[in-house]
Order: structure tokens, then C-alpha cells, then sequence
């Protein structure tokens, strides 16, 4: 482990600061306050690249928990956030009694990401899983160069199915806001909420029905000149798709879109899935050419 | 704008045959039937989920740019001196039509919102302009009329000039607020435009027959549109209130897809081995 600075800084927020010294990125900043809690293993790595665990996204959060995350990766560096198993998104605090008063409080997770020219960003996180009833905000910003590099995955699936959830949380807000030199190119919202009673002689649509068969979404927003190889072997694989009249829904189904008409710069994946284990399979499938960017050993670490 | 008025503009803005460009497009339904989704399920059911599930997606990201698209060009009704804030009503109605374009990342709506969304307001300046009759009376000027022209005709042609994109939301409340149509009217037609489309969609697509989609207009569609109404009346963006220290939260209020699936679909419609429809 590096050394961490701990600022005193607020609690559930955290920063990091990324620069090149040499050949090498260090972190000139790493510092953070509970329930955000980082780690920065040494693993052996490509010059320039550096990994962070961001454990409070990879561990539990508890309604109420706040978390803001503040990131700046500086030129000719590389960082690859990781988390170390799915997001657990509680209802509430796991052993506080319901009286405590943070029943409903919604969990909040922030990120703001400065990447620099020739920088990059991976954010290759485990899917977030909401439990039953629990309500969860999540909401990154990303300001990147003109001549950086990002890749930026958010995933959700439908809960512990081993525990019968099936889309039985109550609200999943997530945001990613795009910026390319100041200019927004592009802001994907989704918001999957449950919905109350049908209207007139209509019966209730459960958040279940409507994203049936399906039980893990992933969008990955892809920018910059690092990802151009991924990029071209998407978009010849999307283009060689025919889709002839079925009569059954695929347990896998995928979507490619340009972030900006007329630019191959950047480009948005929809993945969904029956089973999560096959999202990721995909995911990993899709993006290996990230390996000789970040080495084979970070890589792998990503889709444990 | 009094209530015959009011009703006689909404009989011609409901009219199917408008050339509004949307007979070509079935919002991804055409997609949502040949992968699969409706093959199980009978075709009443299948086309009432699709047409719920597409419209409260539809509802909750478009509705908050047809609210402030409408506000900012009603705002000109007031002015003493409308033809100097025309400039800053098209700034911000760019400002919108920008933020919509960034939030559509799906290249299939994008192309459908934007051919529809200049059809409208086509409509608008050569549909519901003051024609040139001989036997009117030249003496009374439109001048109303003429402020919400040179309007369009200046939003047409940043159109043109790849500018802005001209998305539907924007310019369909651009048409109703120059016609004077209320915020809640514009926000309700808006919808049922687009449910009823889905139905005209499902019928060439010979899914259900003109009957049955008659019957779900009036006993399904009714209902789901009154309650997405209501419950998106307070949407807004939130991009035009910098000056108010924004109350809003976006997290609530704002634009938001509440449909991954039908994203999806909707993108791979061109995939599609054969269609007859653009989306």
C-alpha cells in the first residue's frame, strides 16, 4: 500500500491527484474520509498507469451514506478505479433498528473527474446492486481534454436473486455528464423507480416487468484516442449484427451509438443481460484491448 | 385565449394527417416487436405495455424541454418589445436543444426527434401563417404573428446551418406557445401525439387492427397519458435558472430515461433485416 495523507476533509469525501514524476504516476494527493475509504495496491504495472480501490462503491453503502469523490488525473497519466465487489446498496443501516430515522434517506454517491491532455481514465467498477427498497443517487462529472481517453462503465443489476429481488429496490438514480474541453457532449440519465398503481382499470407495471427478461443493464461511454481500437472492433462487430423477426427475447442484447453525430471520437454501449455473469463476460470480451494500456495484471483485476 | 379558440387549434394539431414526419417513425416499437418482446404476450397486452413503458420514458426526458422551450418563447407574448429579445430566446432555446441532444445518446431517436422536430416547424410558417387572401382586409396587421415567424423562420435556419439540432421537444413547443396553446395543453398532446403514433405504428405494423387500437386509444391510452401528465408537470431542466441559485434538483425534477430497454431497442432498429419504418 502507498502512503495516504488524510486531510481533514468532510466526512464521506474524498481526493485524488494523479502526476507524472518521470516515467511514473504518482499520487501527489490521496486522501479520504469514512464511509469513502481508497486503496492504491502496488501492482506491477505499464509505465504512467496507476490503480485506485474505491472500497466504499465496492463495499456497502447505507441509506444516508454521502460520499463525493474528487479526482484529477494529470497529463500523460493513467488511472483504473476499481472496486472489490459489487456496490451493496442498503436500506438501512444493517443491525440499526428502524426507529434510528434513516429509513428512506436517500445514498448518495458523488464523483468529479479532471483528466488532462494525454490522460486517461478507466473506471471499470463492479456492478452496483440495490437491496430491496433501497434508494440510491449516483452522479459523475467528467471534464476531459480534447486529447484524453476515457472509458466509463455503470452497471446495475436486479438485486440478490438468491434472496427472490428481482428490481425490488425502490429508486436507482444514476448521472454521467460527459464534458470534452467545456463543451457537454454528452449526459445519460437513467432513473428506474418503482411505480405506484395503474391508472384507471390498468394493473400496476412492476419495474420488474419492464426491464424483463433481463436482469443486469451496463452502459459504457468510450472517448479518445486509447479507445480507438476497442471502438473499431465494436462498431465492425454492431454493423455485422442482422436482426431477423424472433420469437423469443436473446438472453444478451447490445446497442452502439456516436456521443456526437459525424465523430467517431466517442461512442456509447447499452449492454443488457439475464445474467450478470454474462454482461461481464462481454464487457471483459469488449474491452481487452485495454490490456496492453494498462497490463494484463490490472485488466484482470477488473473482471475478477 | 378563449376556449373555442383554444379547441379549434387543438383539432388541428391533432389531426394525423399533419405533415409532422411521424408516420415514418414507430419510436422503437417496429425494433421491440422483431426482437422478440411481443411474441408471447396477446397483442392488446404487448402494445399497451409497449406504449406505457415507451411513454413514461418518453414523459419524463422530453416533457422538461417542452416546458421550457414553451416558457421561453410565451415570454415574448409580454414584451413591449418582442423583436429585441428575439436573439435571447433563440439563445436559450439553443441552450435546450443542445442539452436534449446530449442526453439522447441514441443515434436512431436523434435522427427521428430532429426530422420531426423541423417538420413542425415547417408547419408552423407555411401551415398556420396568415394566408394572402384577396377578399381579407390588408388593413389588419398580425403583428403577433409576425413575431413568432421571423422567430421560426431565424430557428429554421440555425437549423440549417447545423447551429442547432432542432430536437422534437423544442420545436413542438416553439409551434404551440407561438399558437398560444397553454403549457398544460402542449404538454398533454405532446403525449397523446406520441401514444397515438404508436398505435398508428402497431396498426401498419399489423400487430393489432384500427379497431382495437381505437379501443386502447380511448381506454388504455386516456388514462396513461393523464397520469404521465400529471405526474411530470414540474419537470424542467434546470439549465436556464443559473440566475436563482437553482432550487432544483435534478435528481427529482430533471430529464431522465427511466427505459434502458427501450434505448436499446430503439438504437438497433437499423439492424433490422427489414423495416418499413425510419425508427
Amino acid at each position: 500500500m502507498t502512503a495516504l495523507t488524510v486531510d481533514k476533509i468532510g466526512a464521506g469525501r474524498g481526493k485524488v491527484v494523479l502526476r507524472l514524476h518521470g516515467s511514473t504516476a504518482v499520487f501527489s494527493e490521496l486522501s479520504y474520509a469514512y464511509p469513502l475509504k481508497l486503496l492504491s495496491p502496488r501492482i506491477e504495472e505499464e509505465k504512467g498507469v496507476a490503480v485506485v480501490y474505491n472500497m466504499s462503491y465496492g463495499g456497502g453503502l447505507v441509506g444516508g451514506d454521502q460520499v463525493q469523490l474528487n479526482v484529477d488525473i494529470g497529463q500523460g497519466t493513467s488511472l483504473v478505479v476499481l472496486t472489490q465487489g459489487s456496490t451493496k446498496v442498503f436500506k438501512i443501516r444493517p443491525g440499526v433498528r428502524p426507529s434510528s430515522g434513516s429509513i428512506g434517506d436517500i445514498t448518495e454517491q458523488r464523483m468529479n473527474t479532471v483528466v488532462a491532455d494525454g490522460g486517461a481514465l478507466f473506471l471499470l467498477p463492479d456492478p452496483v446492486t440495490c437491496f430491496r427498497a433501497a434508494s440510491y443517487n449516483q452522479l459523475q462529472t467528467f471534464h476531459l481534454a480534447h486529447g484524453s481517453s476515457a472509458v466509463l462503465l455503470d452497471w446495475v443489476t436486479s438485486g440478490r436473486k438468491s434472496l427472490g429481488e428481482d428490481w425490488s429496490f425502490s429508486r436507482y438514480y444514476s448521472m454521467n455528464e460527459v464534458f470534452i474541453d467545456g463543451r457537454r457532449i454528452a449526459k445519460d440519465v437513467m432513473c428506474l423507480e418503482e411505480q405506484g398503481e395503474g391508472p384507471g382499470s390498468l394493473k400496476r407495471r412492476t419495474l420488474s416487468e419492464r426491464l424483463a427478461p433481463y436482469s443486469c443493464y451496463a452502459t459504457i461511454i468510450l472517448y479518445g484516442p486509447l479507445v480507438q481500437g476497442i471502438l473499431a472492433d465494436l462498431e465492425a462487430r454492431y454493423n455485422s449484427i442482422t436482426v431477423f423477426k424472433r420469437n423469443a427475447p436473446e438472453p444478451l442484447i447490445w446497442s452502439l451509438s456516436p456521443l456526437l453525430e459525424l465523430s467517431k471520437d466517442g461512442y456509447i454501449v447499452r449492454v443488457a443481460g439475464t445474467e450478470t455473469e454474462e454482461v461481464k463476460l462481454w464487457i471483459e470480451k469488449a474491452l481487452r484491448k485495454l490490456e496492453s494500456t494498462v497490463g494484463t495484471d490490472i485488466y484482470r483485476k477488473a473482471f475478477v | 385565449m378563449d376556449n373555442d379558440t383554444e379547441a379549434y387549434i387543438l383539432l388541428l394539431l391533432s389531426d394525423g394527417n399533419l405533415p409532422t414526419g411521424s408516420f415514418v417513425a414507430s419510436a422503437g416499437l417496429e425494433s421491440y416487436v422483431a426482437h422478440g418482446f411481443a411474441a408471447s404476450i396477446p397483442a392488446l397486452d404487448s402494445t399497451t405495455n409497449y406504449i406505457r413503458d415507451s411513454l413514461s420514458s418518453y414523459a419524463r426526458s422530453a416533457l422538461p424541454f417542452v416546458h421550457d422551450s414553451h416558457d421561453t418563447v410565451s415570454r415574448l407574448v409580454g414584451c413591449k418589445d418582442p423583436y429585441n429579445h428575439l436573439d435571447s430566446t433563440l439563445d436559450q432555446l439553443k441552450v435546450l436543444d443542445d442539452l436534449y441532444e446530449s442526453m439522447t445518446l441514441n443515434h436512431v431517436a436523434r435522427r427521428a426527434s430532429k426530422t420531426q422536430g423541423v417538420a413542425l416547424l415547417t408547419l408552423y410558417s407555411k401551415g398556420f401563417s396568415k394566408p394572402h387572401l384577396r377578399h381579407s382586409d390588408a388593413h389588419t396587421e398580425d403583428h403577433r404573428g409576425a413575431v413568432f415567424s421571423k422567430l421560426v423562420d431565424r430557428f429554421k435556419l440555425l437549423i440549417r446551418r447545423g447551429e442547432t439540432p432542432g430536437h422534437l421537444p423544442v420545436c413542438w413547443a416553439v409551434l404551440t406557445a407561438a399558437l398560444s396553446l397553454s403549457r398544460e395543453r402542449t404538454r398533454f398532446l405532446h403525449l397523446f401525439l406520441h401514444a397515438r403514433s404508436l398505435l398508428s405504428a402497431s396498426v401498419r405494423l399489423n400487430t393489432v387492427g384500427p379497431y382495437a387500437a381505437q379501443q386502447l386509444l380511448l381506454h388504455a391510452v386516456r388514462p396513461l397519458v393523464q397520469e404521465e401528465a400529471s405526474k411530470c408537470q414540474a419537470l424542467t431542466t434546470g439549465i436556464l435558472d443559473s440566475s436563482n441559485d437553482s432550487k432544483v434538483d435534478d435528481t427529482v425534477d430533471g430529464p431522465a430515461v427511466t427505459w434502458p430497454l427501450g434505448e436499446i431497442l430503439a438504437a438497433r432498429h437499423d439492424l433490422q433485416h427489414s423495416r418499413i419504418f425510419n425508427s
